[in-house]
């Protein structure tokens, strides 16, 4: 009994880990510039295809130089997205709804876009490392360890950049007060931008991460997306402390409803919570109004 | 803003009108296949039998001299009203004289395409569309199902399962199944027929398509031990996923994988790794050796043309084109529709394995010259190591006990 | 826009849709497709009244059809209903539901209400294919696959002779786009614009935010649960395939192309989408890439789509004639 809960436990956390750093990016954009992106899935789905199509060229097969090469394609990408389509629409009314309607156009065309260039087929990635260690009954792979670790030190890195560098700081202006961070001289335009491509790259290098595991499908950003988007909310939008929380605490919730009540009640389960959260704490576990 | 309005009608209307021109000297064929959503990949595969069929066909002069001409029609996640819409796209507004469908809706499709008379091919392996079938036989003439249903599949992978040269350690089976039509069919009378048999079945699992974290499940089955593990989720991703979890720490089970194992990235990814694991393939032509040297230089074909191996329901496809090929040249007028039917419902149709025979009910029911094979993973590669009905094991081919067991 | 305006555009455009069987009558395949141009353009336009009026992202209304196409088809077959009277209980419990789903949306806020009436359409799936859903006749996995046909005064509306249909849902719809008209026109559009632009101001002036949101849930939730019934009746067979990405996206774009917000706008955005879906259709995956692109191009050239476009231009002659 104490291996099996050990067992649930530990999926439990392998999940939140991943959790945590997909819903990271979507809290950020939210809470900044109170954007919902629902390209997400898709910008995770091109992590994994830009990965494949490295491995495909005969230099590049290690995934620290993936890794690098794939970091600044994404900023750049994610960052002349923000400015080309969701920036131009900031200034019209309704604005929130018309970024949700550019971002679903998006995903729309990328995703099918994923689908005539690479094939209906899913791609698979080179384990980033083999095999597992054991401790008596109990077993845990190399490859969930790497995806835990880098997860965790991922978002670490990412609180330490919001903290402490100027860029970081200024994200964190903007999302407190845009209006008088402006006043102080912060470009609130290019930070928008910014927190755009850091949260593309942070989506895109999850997708790295776990295309290794989960393979890399043209439509497989949906899943991630809509996860994410629970887990923003139900940590409250905008908190990234909340997101962290919540992530595990979906990620426990989803194992322990699949091991005691089946696979098919995890989803409904996790609805029920969610909703019951937002009954109480319309804000979500911690996040703020306005 | 009339002006613009009419225009716009204008627009809409020509945009409907433009599909009109008509050829002649040619024989429409329809193929309603999803080429876009979560079910691209299975359309594609129907295509490639169904588009080697047709080409064949017209290399060879065309048929009563005129040339096949498919249309495609995208039928996209198989919503209702999506298959409704392309039936009465294809027989009713285009007039094919056959389509040729791979997944075609499970039931719905048999509705919407009972409308018309155009002989009509699916591969549906659900008991919904006999049953709605049988509702009305005269109506529905035009009907055929390419593969027996997933009753039946499921009764021969039991079958399969209980005669392998293996002695089961004890009488425990988990059944995870997708909880989809297909997936319910299969499991319920997998569990079914366990329990005949004296077997527990410890576990009955539906999940949901997109699972790929099966460590809860797992949980369970390594405190079960169980001497099968029965998976029937007809998706790459998380079969791959599962078989991987499930080798972190392995018990000692028979891992069947049913259906499947038909993905191609199943083997494809896996390759050696998959080794051991036992699937099925109903209307199938088994590998690495076909039955027969017309079969084996089929298969040779569609590898040159497509660069692999054929998989589930290309062959079923494209059998289903020249099933009806046949009757049309026996009959002699492709608009004829009644007698081609009847043609092929009561002579059937000589293929590359021998006779194709549909029975009473319009379904291709496994055995004879066309049985389900059932595979395991060798060295890489599906080798068929049974066919059924009858269970006889497949030429020299030998099931071997998996590595995990030993 | 104005409303006299409005009303007349919806009588131009009626009038036109009402013709358009003359041309395509003997057509079984294009009537289809108008009937269900007519059909989503009901589903829309409620769609519109709630996100574009009201300003609630609510995105459940795929849900809410759904719901009332599954209620309509189990309520005839388990009691004997005529489907005529049984489309109007589907409606009843759609509205249910949406004021069960409404509740907690009340006090939510933008992506979070999106969120949370996207969860009804999320767990719908699993709730009709399960235990629950086999329970209450909703058949699992394989769906509903014989659904009695509409009948009204002994007539029978059959999906094999689309016309009677057509000009039925034609009079339904035209009743629904007469009740979201009346509804913009009354004093819950003001309110609901007061509420949109400032919602503290406007509840500071005793409009309450609480009950007219709710019976916006309720109202839009009954009408696309009507039409969910007469969607099942028209098409015989119901799966939760329709549950799918693609129809949801559907909707998206016929709003984008007709307009958020600017009401008969949906209906005309639906025709247009759907022909060019049709249209696409042959292009396999191009269809969706060029969908996409379109949407991303629209939203950035027509924010308001083509009946703001329309009025944009309008505007701009009738500045012209003034200042002549």
């Amino acid at each position: 009994m104490l291996i099996e809960i050990m067992d649930v436990i530990i999926s439990g956390l392998i999940n939140g880990s991943v959790y945590a750093l997909m819903a990271v990016g979507l809290t950020l954009i939210y809470g900044v510039s109170k954007a919902f992106n629902f390209a997400y899935g898709s910008f995770y789905s091109m992590g994994g295809y830009i990965a494949f199509l490295l491995f495909g060229v005969a230099y590049f097969k290690n995934y620290l130089v993936v890794f690098c090469l794939a970091a600044p394609v994404l900023l750049v990408f994610g960052f002349f997205i923000e400015k080309l389509l969701v920036a131009p629409l900031r200034k019209r009314d309704d604005w929130e709804i018309k970024v949700m309607m550019i971002t679903l156009g998006l995903a729309l065309f990328l995703d099918n876009s994923y689908q005539v260039v690479f094939g209906a087929r899913m791609k698979s990635l080179p384990s980033i490392l083999e095999g597992a260690f054991e401790v008596g009954d109990f077993i845990l792979s190399y490859q969930d360890v790497v995806i835990f670790v880098l997860s965790i030190g991922g978002i670490l890195l990412f609180r330490w950049f919001l903290n402490n560098t100027r860029t970081g700081m200024s994200v964190r202006a903007v999302a407190q007060n845009p209006a008088g961070a402006q006043i102080v001289g912060i470009p609130k335009e290019f930070v928008f931008a910014a927190t755009f491509a850091i949260s593309t790259v942070m989506v895109g290098m999850g997708g790295i991460l776990l295309a290794q595991k989960y393979f890399v499908t043209p439509g497989g950003g949906w899943n991630i997306l809509i996860k994410a988007w629970v887990i923003t909310a139900f940590g409250g939008m905008g908190s990234i402390k909340g997101g962290l929380y919540a992530a595990f605490i979906v990620g426990m919730l989803e194992a322990f409803v699949g091991w005691q009540f089946g696979m098919n009640w995890t989803l409904i389960a996790l609805f029920a919570v969610l909703l019951t959260t937002l009954a109480i704490r319309p804000q979500g576990l911690m996040g703020k109004w306005g | 803003m009339k002006k613009t309005l009419s225009l716009l009608l204008i627009l809409v209307l020509s945009l409907f009108m433009a599909q009109g021109a008509w050829a002649k000297g040619v024989i429409k064929v329809g193929v309603p296949l999803a080429m876009t959503g979560p079910y691209t990949d299975t359309g594609d595969n129907y295509w490639k039998g169904i588009k080697m069929a047709i080409d064949e066909i017209n290399e060879a002069g065309g048929l009563l001299g005129k040339k096949l001409e498919p249309v495609r029609f995208d039928t996209q996640e198989f919503a209702p009203e999506r298959v409704m819409q392309g039936a009465d796209y294809l027989c009713g507004k285009l007039k094919v004289d056959s389509v040729h469908a791979g997944w075609a809706g499970w039931g719905q499709d048999v509705r919407a395409y009972g409308k018309y008379t155009a002989s009509f091919f699916a591969d549906d392996g659900s008991q919904t569309a006999v049953d709605i079938y049988k509702q009305n036989k005269k109506q529905y003439n035009n009907i055929f199902q390419l593969t027996d249903t997933g009753i039946n599949q499921a009764k021969s992978m039991f079958n399969v399962l209980m005669a392998l040269p293996y002695e089961y350690p004890n009488k425990k089976v988990v059944i995870i199944t997708a909880d989809d039509a297909w997936g319910t069919e299969v499991g319920d009378t997998l569990e079914k027929n366990f329990k005949k048999k004296g077997w527990k079945v410890a576990m009955h699992e539906l999940v949901p398509y997109g699972t790929n974290q099966w460590g809860p499940l797992l949980t369970k089955i390594r405190k079960i031990k169980p001497a099968i593990i029965h998976v029937e989720i007809v998706s790459a991703q998380e079969v791959i996923t599962f078989f991987r979890q499930f080798m972190k720490k392995p018990t000692k089970s028979i891992l069947s994988y049913g259906y499947s194992l038909v993905p191609r990235e199943v083997v494809g990814t896996m390759g050696k790794e998959a080794d051991g694991i036992i699937g099925e393939v109903p209307t199938a032509m088994p590998t690495p050796e076909a039955p027969t040297p017309e079969a084996q230089a089929w298969l040779k074909k569609f590898n040159t043309i497509w660069h692999h191996l054929p998989q589930a329901g290309s062959w079923a496809a494209y059998s289903g084109v020249k099933a009806w090929a046949a009757a049309v040249k026996a009959v002699g007028d492709e608009k004829a529709h009644d007698k081609i039917n009847n043609y092929i419902a009561t002579k059937g149709y000589k293929g590359e394995t021998g006779w194709w025979k549909w029975d009473a009910d319009h379904v291709m029911r496994a055995g004879g010259d066309v049985p389900i094979a059932h595979y395991q993973v060798q060295n890489g590669e599906m080798v068929a190591i049974f066919t059924d009905p009858p269970t006889k094991p497949y030429k020299n081919y030998k099931f071997q006990v998996p590595r995990w067991i030993k | 826009m104005e409303h006299k305006r409005i009303a007349k555009l919806l009588a131009v455009i009626w009038s036109i849709v009402a013709v358009l069987p003359l041309f395509f009558g003997s057509t079984n395949f294009i009537m289809h497709i108008l009937i269900m141009c007519l059909i989503w353009s009901v589903v829309a336009s409620c769609w519109d009244l709630i996100m574009g009026f009201a300003g609630i992202f609510s995105f459940g209304q795929v849900a809410f059809f759904v719901i009332g196409a599954y209620a309509s088809a189990i309520i005839t077959a388990k009691f004997g209903i005529p489907p005529i009277f049984a489309v109007f209980l589907a409606g009843v419990i759609a509205a249910g539901i949406g004021i069960l789903v409404g509740l907690p949306c009340l006090k939510l806020k933008g992506a979070y209400i999106a969120l949370v009436t996207f969860a009804v359409h999320m767990i719908l799936e699993p709730v009709l294919k399960g235990g629950i859903g086999r329970a209450i006749g909703t058949g699992g996995s394989r769906g509903i696959l014989t659904i009695q046909p509409m009948n009204i005064f002994g007539y029978t509306f059959t999906s094999s002779e689309p016309v009677p249909y057509f000009y039925l849902m034609l009079f339904v719809a035209v009743i629904c786009s007469g009740i979201i008209l009346a509804v913009i026109k009354s004093h819950w559009g003001t309110a609901f614009l007061a509420l949109k632009d400032a919602e503290e101001f406007a509840s500071c002036l005793g409009v309450s935010a609480f009950k007219y949101k709710l019976m916006v849930f309720a109202l839009t939730s009954f009408l696309t649960g009507v039409i969910g019934g007469f969607y099942a009746h028209y098409v015989g067979m119901l799966s939760t395939r329709m549950l799918g990405i693609d129809l949801f996206v559907t909707l998206m774009v016929i709003l984008v192309i007709g307009g958020v917000g600017k009401f008969p706008g949906a209906i005309i955005g639906a025709f247009i989408t759907i022909a060019i879906n049709e249209m696409l259709s042959p292009l396999g995956s191009f269809r969706p890439i060029t969908l996409g692109a379109m949407v991303v191009i629209l939203v950035l050239l027509l924010p308001d789509g083509i009946v703001g476009m329309f009025e944009k231009i309008f505007l701009k002659k009738k500045k012209v004639r003034s200042l002549n």
